[in-house]
């Protein structure tokens, strides 16, 4: 009896010892906390301490608080406080910033909203038909007697592989010029952008610089870092190319214009990009909302910012007249200026 | 780095061969399946927050124990494999995240005099190498962080055989802490786009306990069962970074079961020489 004892308390010395040296991670969930005072706190904290525009904006991000912190009140409800965190993050004027919730999505579209369209699907019907191609996100045809190609890509969210694009070239084989039309194109991968622009490239080049913020302070960025794009080692095409443009041109689209219009034989042409060169990324609010907002700055080849957009080469609106004829005047125009193009190509290999 | 490569290296080869002993060292051997909760957070995922996700994890755990010839036998060797998938929550319940690791750890403890009849402590060191990630749901260009670890631990482990009436179970308490390392992380809003063009400076950093506190907890209990030793275990396990501006948490505890068993392994010219040993449905 007296033996079973001492075992007994052998193994609760055992046990003790093991307790000890427990050491159990105390760390609990986040419980949803709907509070407006501290999910308005949150907000203002991540932007002030993550978005990267405050500077070149010359957004004064402290008046911003101070001004809606009036706004913010205990009792209202969480559609009100919607509305007042998504007009503070309207504040900063940036397509890539939104508030997104359960039932809305903040954002601010003045950036392509306050401006005319230059383009219409119902007149680019005109130009396509029904008879066009589908390779992938690309949509693309002969137009001009066969003497142009013309490819329509909507987004650069829809995937183009190798082969679409090898494909599209083929058909374009004996076409002297070529009109990329990204109008409406409000962005998606970069990798599809370089990707599409790798096609035009005699040879590797600087295309811009990336930045991305290092620290909470405003101006706490890492040194800018070049990028580079190399030729594809696919079907490249170093005809003559217009790429069409208008105000919703955005995101990566803006980052495409801004490589394609370093290339000697590429024209852009249209209206001015909607830009969107911050990279987003994303946080969220104690209460579940999630905030998308530009954090790295893509810079052009010159170290500026394209955030409000790229000037075209060759500015162009379509005019009411041509609107009620049906006619597209950014596509007329580019179809004549490749023509011409292609025509003293022609005369002076003659 | 190299140093920790060169130690590995040198017990491994110490570690090889038992000779020609009268009696063959057996590898103990289990594995076990084991389910828990889970606690993440990450800052490159959610900037400027403190939100843990919570929700389960699944784990499997395969551990080999081997005596070696090391101090006139009186180290052993310890291979842990660890393969974990854990899916999460935030409080609000708008938002996943979703982590997956993997490691190995190769140990090497001294074992001491047993100061009681049945209890064995050992201690030692251990290196162990990691990896996985963790994806938010939710994210535009910061969806997932990704993890790259290797450690020097500290181990100490208590292994305590006793019966209650007549049936033979054995406890064990094993503690592993490390204190210095490499660990791969990309900076405080620091895109993985960016990493494509090129620029892969300062993605590797010291590890030791200024940046990192990780430890694990191993309980488990061996309890034979007609012809096999089921094991129960209980593993709580905590990961803490905070390097180049993000602050990182993988929070554990999980609830283990399986088999243990010995074995001794013959292999290449070994099998002939003990061939009167066993019977092989194969050679």
């Amino acid at each position: 009896m007296k033996m079973k004892t001492m075992k007994m308390n052998r193994v609760g010395c055992f046990l003790l010892f093991l307790l000890c040296f427990s050491w159990v991670g105390c760390e609990k969930a986040t419980e949803y906390n709907p509070s407006p005072r501290d999910n308005f706190e949150a907000l203002w904290r991540i932007m002030d301490e993550n978005y990267c525009f405050f500077a070149f904006k010359d957004v004064d991000w402290d008046e911003v608080h101070d001004r809606y912190s009036l706004l913010v009140k205990d009792t209202m409800n969480q559609y009100e406080l919607f509305d007042v965190l998504g007009e503070m993050l309207a504040e900063v004027k940036d397509g890539h910033t939104n508030l997104i919730s359960s039932f809305d999505m903040s954002r601010y579209w003045a950036w392509y909203e306050d401006y005319p369209p230059n383009f219409y699907e119902e007149i680019q019907k005109n130009y396509l038909g029904t008879d066009y191609h589908i390779a992938g996100g690309l949509e693309y045809k002969r137009l001009a007697d066969d003497r142009i190609g013309y490819v329509y890509y909507e987004s650069f969210s829809s995937g183009v592989g190798e082969s679409n694009l090898d494909y599209m070239f083929l058909h374009f084989q004996d076409c002297e010029g070529l009109i990329i039309d990204v109008r409406n194109n409000g962005g998606g991968a970069l990798t599809n952008a370089d990707r599409i622009a790798s096609r035009f490239l005699e040879e590797r080049m600087l295309t811009g610089y990336i930045q991305y913020k290092n620290g909470n302070g405003h101006n706490d960025f890492s040194d800018p870092e070049p990028v580079y794009l190399s030729p594809s080692e696919y079907i490249r095409w170093l005809r003559p190319v217009v790429v069409l443009t208008n105000r919703h041109s955005y995101s990566a689209t803006n980052d495409f214009v801004n490589t394609m219009r370093l290339l000697p034989h590429v024209t852009i042409m249209g209206d001015r990009t909607g830009g969107g060169s911050g990279l987003p990324f994303s946080s969220e609010l104690p209460n579940g909302w999630s905030v998308r907002f530009s954090a790295c700055p893509m810079l052009d080849v010159n170290k500026e910012h394209t955030e409000f957009g790229i000037d075209p080469d060759v500015p162009v609106s379509i005019t009411e007249e041509d609107l009620l004829r049906g006619h597209d005047t950014i596509l007329d125009t580019a179809l004549e200026f490749l023509q011409a193009k292609t025509d003293s190509i022609r005369n002076e290999g003659e | 780095m190299f140093i920790s490569i060169w130690l590995v290296g040198c017990v491994q080869l110490w570690g090889q061969s038992t000779g020609a002993e009268e009696i063959p060292l057996s590898t103990h051997e289990s594995t076990q399946i084991g389910i828990g909760g889970y606690n993440l957070r990450d800052t490159y995922l959610s900037p400027s927050t403190n939100i843990n996700y919570t929700g389960w994890v699944a784990r499997v755990l395969n551990e080999r124990m081997k005596m070696v010839r090391l101090a006139d036998y009186r180290v052993s060797r310890q291979q842990l494999i660890n393969v974990e998938f854990g899916s999460t929550r935030n409080g609000a319940g708008t938002a996943r995240e979703y982590a997956g690791f993997i490691d190995y750890s190769l140990g090497y403890h001294y074992r001491f005099t047993p100061p009681l009849p049945g209890l064995k402590l050992l201690a030692g060191a251990s290196a162990r190498i990691s990896g996985g990630f963790i994806y938010n749901t939710r994210n535009s260009n910061n969806p997932a962080s990704g993890k790259a670890d290797l450690d020097l631990n500290l181990s100490a482990m208590a292994i305590y055989q006793f019966k209650i009436k007549q049936l033979p179970l054995t406890l064990r308490y094993q503690a592993e802490i490390p204190f210095a390392g490499m660990l791969f992380s990309v900076h405080k809003g620091e895109p993985y786009y960016y990493l494509t063009q090129g620029n892969r400076s300062g993605l590797v950093h010291f590890s030791s306990f200024h940046n990192k506190f990780a430890m694990r907890n191993y309980f488990t209990l061996d309890i034979p069962v007609s012809r096999v030793t089921i094991r129960l275990g209980y593993l709580n396990s905590m990961y803490r970074t905070d390097v180049a501006g993000i602050q990182t948490h993988v929070l554990s505890n999980s609830f283990l079961i399986g088999f243990a068993k010995e074995f001794v392994a013959f292999s290449g010219k070994r099998l002939k020489s003990n061939a009167h040993r066993y019977r092989s449905a194969f050679y």
